[in-house]
């Protein structure tokens, strides 16, 4: 009757497989699709005709953009990204600098959204239509309109008067003599080098962006898990327990949280793409130097490989995350695992 | 009868909603001994889940007792502490409840809620008992209500089990602590009529060989008759009738009571509408019918099956859930591809917009669109066939005539209508673009029985008015026996019986026949004699067991 679990997860990496293969194809046409001589714009306008034909030639840009493709798929499955036009490095080298602070500004964020969100959304879902729960909506409803940017600046703002200061743009704080670590991750590598200063100042940094970051899926999950519980506290199970004495407190954060973590972990799922879209603008504000600010460059350069990969690593880290929130969901929902379901 | 076990005193009961408060229970008072059977018995709004639930303690939010007491071993607990109130859950009483899939969490497993009740049951008996020691209590408790494969059952997830066998879990949900009372709330009513019988059974075994006292909850007087000694009649937040179970099933005093009775349909003697077999042509021709779902190792849902419905006969296709009933009716509607064999109906093409089958479903309060009025409802299929303006006006006013309702009933809401009206607004719609054969899909499955029976006068009477022709597809016997001139028995997608219907319950041929109809929940005594004798071999060979 049960499908193994492996077996789910590589049906589902398969489908995910195919959409790589779309989004490679859609961003690769359309960056060369928009106009514009990348070329011309890497040698700057004082370059001559004969230069800015021979770098094109150099780029396989007087290819068919079919030929193109397929040159840049085969080099990109030996790890060849193609060289930066911009920072004249190989691409993966610029990946591997940038990509760490942004997935680590993101995980933090969701941590924040996870610790925040799903007490939030338990608490004014047992105190639904009392003024917790008003005061919860209306932060919650708050969290999604406003806008990330606005957010991020008034706590810059805020930080800003911080009595003894708080660090509003950067990683890390100047001077600590860090040489960087095996990861990239900031947390990560000095936990491992048993530097806690280093630890310390790396949070204290990303604090503020994570909370930016965080702000419009807390509000979307505590409202999400707010009325996931309601409407699990009404099912015939609760009544079950209920009448047979087990404890409110052990059906509430046994019971009905392992149930009702269903729906909030989805739009986990998907909140990932408005996350990565935020960090744009949030890596911009507080000086991030992760990738998004990378793929932001190389879009107003026209920075082809660069584009191109930002946004491939972009569709991969969604993937990732969302392989991840269903096999999560597997484990949590028996259900799932059956054939039938998937 | 020995002492008094529970007892309640003038209770009344208020829910407020949306401002309004409203009196569900009125002054009731009732007890039930030690080792008495009692059956609290009500249609839909009669208080009796309430009182229940107030004895439970599990009265929703916008509940308030007004007056009264609830006293259990001399407590009460409507004034008892908090926690003293909880020490009596599962010891003193406890409550099956019905089954449907959602008494149990989806995603953990049925042993975690066994285990979860027994540890919180013990420890407020000042009991500390550890992980194995619980699951070997556990599992013994389930071989009581004969679920042999205990560990199995506790590895599974409730959406693993049948219904039958979760319906047994809950059963030994209340037995872990060996109550003195216990409370069942319609058990098996959502289960099939040979599981609900076997539940029944295993629920008076279990009551006679452990001593306890009874209080059944249900709407179906057949199943009073078999699990209960005294009866309390409830109507509309009022105790009616309280009696001996056999008074009260034969001699009520009370006209409700006597309505009650009226209304259920019987499975012997003179029928409630005496239908005249049709000698007119086929219209609807099915040979070798048959449906696979999915592709590979399908599922072999209806096979080879053959029917032939006469013009303006009521044909009956009588089966348990997944006996491809439904299947069928869904070819024939052509909402479904038949993988191979016949179907003809055989009457002129319909009008462009119109259709010769329609079709009303069991629960009119999910088929009709809750943000629809009756008026809007009724016009969608007005206007599929082009029918504008007053002629539109005109028929509505029609349809409504047609089904008795009153023509200003057009303005309201489905939320605003009874059960019986909603369906007979199901009906409406079904006849509106005037089809020729209309499919019964359990069309009173979902009513009171005494709704049921107008519901059923009304069918009868359209199918003389209009010349109808009506495939029902039921699982209640006894109310085909009363209202199809023909019937087919299905089981596993196949049709193991066909007849008129008093040859059929005359001298039912097929050993599954004589199980369903053995299985029927009866009122009287003469029923129970006259239903037909199955042996226990055949029991195994025909009935889906509920233990497995």
């Amino acid at each position: 009757m049960r499908q193994h679990p492996l077996t789910a997860i590589l049906a589902r990496l398969g489908s995910f497989l195919l959409v790589m293969v779309v989004l490679s194809l859609m961003i690769f046409t359309l960056a060369r699709v928009v106009p514009g001589d990348p070329a011309r714009m890497a040698l700057g306008p004082a370059a001559t005709p004969e230069q800015v034909q021979a770098l094109r030639q150099q780029m396989g840009l007087d290819q068919p953009v079919a030929v193109q493709y397929l040159d840049y798929i085969g080099k990109a499955l030996h790890g060849d990204l193609g060289i930066s036009l911009v920072s004249q490095r190989p691409v993966t080298t610029d990946l591997a600098q940038t990509v760490p602070a942004t997935v680590e500004l993101v995980l933090v964020s969701v941590v924040f959204m996870f610790l925040v969100a799903i007490p939030l959304g338990v608490v004014t879902a047992h105190y639904r239509d009392h003024t917790l729960d008003h005061v919860g909506r209306i932060l919650s409803l708050t969290g999604v309109t406003i806008p990330s940017f606005l957010f991020a600046i008034t706590l810059q703002l805020l930080a800003a008067r911080f009595p003894g200061g708080w660090p509003i743009i950067g990683r890390l704080e100047h001077g600590l003599g860090w040489q960087g670590g095996p990861t990239g991750f900031l947390l990560l590598d000095g936990l491992l080098a048993a530097r806690f200063d280093v630890v310390g100042s790396a949070l204290q940094h990303i604090a503020l962006p994570a909370f930016a970051l965080s702000m419009a899926g807390i509000g979307q999950i505590t409202r999400i898990t707010r009325s996931s519980m309601i409407e699990n506290q009404r099912k015939d199970h609760v009544l079950t327990l209920q009448s047979f004495g087990v404890p409110e407190r052990v059906i509430i954060f046994r019971y009905l949280l392992k149930l009702s973590s269903i729906a909030p972990l989805t739009i986990m799922g998907l909140e990932f793409a408005s996350l990565i879209g935020n960090a744009f603008v949030i890596e911009m504000i507080f000086a991030w130097g992760g990738f998004a600010s990378y793929g932001l460059n190389a879009i107003l350069q026209k920075d082809l490989n660069a584009v191109t990969a930002v946004v491939l690593v972009a569709g991969l880290f969604f993937i990732v995350a969302n392989l991840i929130v269903d096999v999560l969901i597997s484990i949590i929902d028996p259900r799932m695992r059956r054939k039938e379901a998937l | 009868m020995g002492d008094t076990l529970l007892s309640v005193e003038n209770l009344s009961v208020d829910f407020t909603s949306y401002g309004r408060t409203r009196q569900v229970l009125r002054d009731i008072s009732f007890s039930v001994a030690a080792g008495e059977r009692v059956a609290l018995i009500g249609e839909t709004g009669s208080g009796k889940s309430v009182t229940a639930k107030a004895i439970i303690g599990t009265l929703p939010r916008n509940a308030t007792v007004r007056s009264g007491s609830i006293r259990v071993q001399d407590k009460d607990v409507l004034t008892l502490p908090r926690g003293e109130r909880e020490a009596l859950k599962g010891t003193a009483f406890s409550l099956i409840m019905q089954d449907p899939l959602s008494s149990f969490n989806p995603v953990f497993r049925i042993g975690t809620h066994l285990d979860d009740v027994m540890r919180f049951a013990d420890r407020r008996n000042g009991i500390s008992t550890s992980r194995s020691e619980r699951r070997s209590r556990i599992a013994a408790v389930l071989r009581r209500v004969q679920l042999a494969d205990a560990e199995r059952v506790m590895n599974a997830y409730p959406f693993e089990l049948s219904g039958g066998m979760r319906q047994r879990v809950l059963i030994g949900l209340a037995l872990l602590h060996q109550p003195k009372l216990l409370i069942a709330d319609e058990p098996g009513t959502a289960l099939d009529v040979t599981t609900q019988d076997e539940i029944l059974n295993l629920i008076n075994t279990l009551v006679r060989e452990e001593n306890m006292a009874l209080l059944m909850i249900t709407h179906n007087l057949g199943v009073v008759r078999k699990v209960s000694d005294r009866v309390v009649v409830m109507h509309h937040g009022d105790i009616v009738e309280t009696g001996p179970c056999h008074d009260i099933l034969s001699q009520p005093t009370q006209d409700y009571t006597k309505a009650l009775l009226d209304a259920v349909p019987a499975l012997y003697g003179p029928r409630v509408t005496d239908m005249p077999q049709s000698d007119r042509g086929p219209i609807i021709n099915i040979k070798n019918l048959n449906k696979i779902y999915g592709r590979r190792n399908g599922h072999h849902a209806v096979r080879d099956v053959n029917l032939t419905l006469r013009e303006g006969e009521i044909f009956g296709l009588a089966g348990e859930s997944g006996s491809g009933k439904t299947t069928v009716a869904r070819m024939i509607m052509g909402l479904l591809r038949p993988t191979s064999g016949d179907l003809m109906i055989d009457a002129p093409a319909p009008a462009k917009g119109r259709r010769l089958t329609q079709i009303v479903y069991q629960n009119p309060g999910t088929s009709l669109n809750p943000k629809r009025t009756v008026r809007q409802t009724l016009t969608l299929p007005l206007k599929s066939i082009g029918m504008q303006g007053d002629a539109r006006e005109a028929r509505l006013v029609e349809l409504m005539g047609l089904v008795r309702l009153p023509q200003s009933y057009l303005g309201k809401y489905p939320h605003e209508l009874s059960g019986g009206q909603k369906q007979r607004v199901a009906i409406a719609r079904a006849l509106a673009a005037e089809p020729k054969i209309l499919i019964l899909d359990e069309p009173t499955a979902a009513l009171d029985v005494s709704v049921q029976k107008t519901v059923i006068e009304l069918l009868v009477q359209l199918r003389e008015e209009l010349g109808l022709t009506y495939l029902m597809i039921s699982h209640d016997l006894s109310l085909m026996r009363n209202f199809c001139s023909r019937i087919a028995i299905m089981l596993r997608g196949e049709i193991v019986e066909e007849g008129a219907t008093p040859d059929v319950f005359a001298a039912p041929t097929h050993p599954y026949t004589r199980a369903l109809i053995a299985a029927i929940p009866v009122v009287s005594d003469v029923e129970e004699r006259e239903k037909p004798v199955v042996t226990e071999e055949e029991r195994m060979r025909f009935l889906v067991k509920s233990t497995d």
